[in-house]
């Protein structure tokens, strides 16, 4: 190749790398507009509901919260009063105990007074089998209350097992150590039961993060921005994620990923497409990819819901360790399910599912990652060979942590106009100026994390779900 | 000057996409920069519009509660309470003063009842709060007409119906289910009218709140249902199966039964349940009749009422039903004949386990 045939593809690869940022950030912007609008039609729609007829009515349908717990004795018995005090009429909880190896179950029978039943489990879905078997509380005030001990099988099986066990028309599959708030099931079950022209298969809810939260008797009491700089980041980064992006792709209906921290399901489409899939480490956006597929290949009109409230509270990775083994596990689950589901990328039979869900998550999820390290170390390449243009460099350097920066702002605007959580004096500065370091101080380990997961998917297939160690939340006596 | 001019020069020489780049990092910094000082503003407004609406709060809770307690013993207008309304009308002018009354007012409602809640209706209508709510309705945001109508059902006020009347086919579903809630709150079973003129679907949502208000009213006089249980409107039929329900009509099970062949299948398993519901022992033989053309659905559902009214002469519809391909059937047959044949049923136990059913051999390990 001559010199000429080399700049020419050099042109063309700064013209690939410009265009695909520059496409970024027009999607973010149109995301964020959707977005806004989608919020404030949500806020007016529900400025004059009265949640309280549902509470009470003996017809609203029955949920089942599913909350599977690996190793969780420390503070389970917590957590489970915390799920015990929704104030929804119809509901149920179930524990799964996974398999524990420590004395969560013990601690469980203790405090809620359980005994063991004969419970002949309706095995729709393959699971592990049962260990100790199911157990209900002697005491009418725990009546809701049923705990399933079972063989370890990862979470993805706790969650089979809770649907083969729930007698609901709707389940709730929450991680256990999640603070749900006392309205959170009648706010998340609307959606489900106000469509009439379509069905709603999930309906998921923002996650917001607990670390430094105020919790008494499984209450919030107080919110509070946490001092370690990880988890502060991390709270805007929700913000952004939740607030700004899947606000957005709600109104698209075009959601293929709802948290596995909470999230509420049809309990027969997701059984009818085989429960959770076992073998990958994304259950839970696994699922809501296959449950979209069944009703596309059904030709079923349906829609997969979201709701703003800050109705979920959990508790975000404190060290860099358990942060990048958690967005580890995050890629290698995004990369499993589109590659699993791939036949339905770019395809017109999908719809809006296969022509933008599916290619946006490809191109602006999935590859994000593996463009922004190739154009790393391309550019330093080129400051070894000092072929570097400085001033085209430093002017996109600075355009594009400006654009970030006031994305940021954007999604603190979108916080402080709705739900204004963060009411403290003095945080709406740390909020400003966190979007002024989280380029610094998070996105460099995002992008790492990313791509260890993407080396883990291809070259230690037998990694699965890496570290993740809860400290719990800070919660004061009753 | 000079190193201005310098910079300036420079940036004319600059390619137009750098020169372009730098305007729109200008524009970026100074939006940055003035959402930051907006951000502080826009924060100490909300912290003093919620500190407002506490004290607000506060002084509207104590001014409401004397004006309950001042009214005179024949049920009229003390002279302190045509005060404390002189005194609230200066208020309602200001909208944020009128959001916490409405809101004070609304928790008042909630929790008082007979006399009292006339004398709070009186408030509101001569403070002109329902003066605004009118406004509110005459809206062209569905939004604000919503609201509105909730307030105008909140206190009851009946003058309005015609107005609400126009907007039971409003376009906007919320606007409509609020018309919906307005004339079920204030009139009952005789509010429930609509539902014999809507073309549009009730959602599960909308039937929930009306069966609640229905079931909390003093009024359990309920009308005829079967003209709805007729209605072309799927959702008005489901709804009406609700009443049956909830109201235990026997009276309708003729038309029930008529419908065991409706042409909607949630209809159908519907009123299998209300069925069950009410003794409905006349489905039995039409649905063991045709069994095998009901949707799986439709079976689960006959055998839920087969366990509730099963009689020995069902033993061998039951029997046969042992090995069905549906776990959960099985498992109900099983149960059922545990009911009605105890010798029967242990001696299903002998069978060898190739025999067995998967509900039998799941039974076993229990």
């Amino acid at each position: 190749m001559d010199t000429s045939t080399v700049k020419i593809i050099l042109q063309i690869l700064h013209y690939l790398f410009f265009g695909y940022a520059f496409a970024a950030i027009t999607s973010y912007i149109v995301l964020s507009i959707l977005s806004g609008k989608e919020t404030l039609k949500y806020l007016k729609k529900n400025s004059f509901v009265n949640y309280k007829d549902i509470l009470s009515s003996t017809e609203s349908p029955s949920i089942t919260i599913i909350a599977p717990a690996y190793n969780e004795s420390l503070n389970i018995v917590e957590n489970v009063r915390s799920l015990l005090s929704n104030h929804y009429a119809n509901y149920s909880v179930v524990i799964i105990n996974d398999g524990s190896r420590d004395d969560s179950l013990e601690k469980l029978i203790e405090s809620y007074d359980l005994e063991k039943i004969d419970y002949v489990v309706n095995e729709k879905l393959k699971t592990q089998p049962l260990r100790a078997g199911v157990f209900k509380s002697k005491n009418p005030a725990f009546e809701k209350l049923m705990v399933v001990d079972k063989e370890n099988g990862g979470k993805a099986d706790a969650l089979n097992m809770g649907l083969n066990i729930s007698k609901s028309k709707y389940v709730a599959c929450i991680d256990v150590d999640c603070l749900l708030l006392e309205d959170a099931l009648q706010k998340m079950i609307k959606p489900f039961l106000e469509v009439t022209d379509s069905k709603v298969i999930a309906t998921g809810g923002v996650i917001r993060i607990a670390n430094s939260c105020v919790i008494r008797g499984g209450k919030l009491i107080d919110v509070n921005l946490p001092k370690n700089l990880l988890v502060q980041s991390q709270i805007l980064e929700y913000l952004r994620a939740f607030l700004l992006g899947r606000m957005a792709w709600s109104r698209l209906n075009g959601l293929l990923v709802i948290s596995g921290a909470f999230g509420i399901f049809d309990k027969e489409i997701a059984i009818k497409v085989g429960g959770y899939d076992t073998n990958t480490v994304g259950e839970d956006m696994e699922i809501i990819v296959r449950m979209r597929r069944y009703m596309e290949e059904q030709g079923r009109k349906y829609k997969v819901s979201y709701i703003p409230d800050p109705l979920c509270w959990t508790e975000a990775p404190d060290t860099y360790k358990i942060f990048i083994s958690q967005r580890n596990r995050w890629t290698r689950g995004t990369i499993e399910t589109l590659k699993k589901h791939r036949k339905i990328g770019f395809n017109p039979k999908y719809g809006s599912f296969g022509l933008l869900s599916y290619p946006y998550w490809l191109i602006f999820e999935r590859l994000a990652p593996i463009i922004e390290a190739v154009g790393i170390i391309y550019f330093t390449i080129l400051v070894a060979l000092k072929e570097v243009r400085w001033e085209f460099a430093l002017t996109f350097l600075l355009l594009s942590y400006l654009f970030s920066v006031l994305f940021s702002i954007v999604a603190i605007y979108s916080e402080e106009l709705t739900f204004h959580q963060y009411k403290k004096k003095g945080t709406g500065f740390k909020l400003v100026l966190l979007s002024a370091l989280e380029p610094f101080v998070l996105h460099p380990f995002i992008l790492y994390a990313a791509i260890r997961g993407n080396i883990d998917y291809y070259f230690n297939k037998k990694k699965k779900w890496g570290e993740m160690v809860r400290k719990g939340l800070s919660t004061v006596e009753a | 000057m000079i190193d201005f001019q310098i910079l300036i020069d420079n940036f004319n020489e600059y390619p137009y996409l750098i020169k372009l780049a730098w305007v729109v990092s200008a524009i970026l910094g100074a939006l940055i920069i003035l959402l930051t000082v907006y951000l502080k503003f826009v924060r100490t407004i909300l912290r003093k519009k919620e500190a407002n609406s506490l004290e607000f709060r506060k002084e509207y809770e104590a001014l409401l509660i004397e004006y309950l307690y001042s009214g005179t013993e024949e049920g009229g207008i003390s002279e302190i309470q045509k005060n404390i309304i002189e005194e609230l009308k200066k208020h309602v002018t200001v909208k944020s003063k009128r959001k916490v009354i409405i809101s004070v007012l609304y928790k008042l409602m909630n929790e008082v009842s007979g006399e009292v809640t006339d004398a709070l209706k009186v408030l509101y209508k001569n403070t002109g709060l329902m003066h605004y709510a009118l406004i509110k309705i005459n809206s062209k945001k569905w939004h604000v007409k919503a609201k509105g109508i909730g307030e105008l059902t909140k206190f009851k006020i009946e003058s309005v119906q015609e107005k609400i009347e126009q907007l039971l086919v409003h376009p906007v579903r919320e606007v409509r289910k609020e018309a919906h809630l307005y004339f079920v709150n204030l009139f009952y079973f005789e509010g429930l009218n609509f539902l014999d003129i809507i073309k549009t679907p009730l959602s599960e949502w909308d039937q929930i709140q009306i069966l609640e208000i229905l079931q909390k009213s003093n009024d359990q006089e309920i009308c005829d249902i079967k003209p709805w249980l007729q209605s072309k409107n799927e959702t008005v039929v489901l709804f009406a199966l609700k009443l049956a329900k909830v109201y235990n009509q026997y009276e309708v099970k003729d038309e029930l039964m008529n419908m065991l062949s409706h042409n909607s299948k949630q209809v159908r398993i519907q009123v299998i349940e209300v069925l069950t519901h009410l003794y409905g022992i006349e489905a039995k033989d039409v649905l063991k009749a045709n069994f095998t053309q009901l949707s799986l659905e439709e079976q689960i559902s006959f055998f839920g009422l087969l366990e509730k009214l099963v009689i020995p002469d069902d033993e061998p519809f039951v029997e046969k039903h042992l090995f069905h391909k549906d776990f959960e059937i099985q498992l109900l047959a099983l149960k059922i004949l545990k009911s009605i044949n105890i010798d029967k049923y242990l001696g299903l136990n002998k069978l060898p386990p190739s025999q067995k059913s998967l509900a039998m051999l799941k039974l076993e390990n229990v």
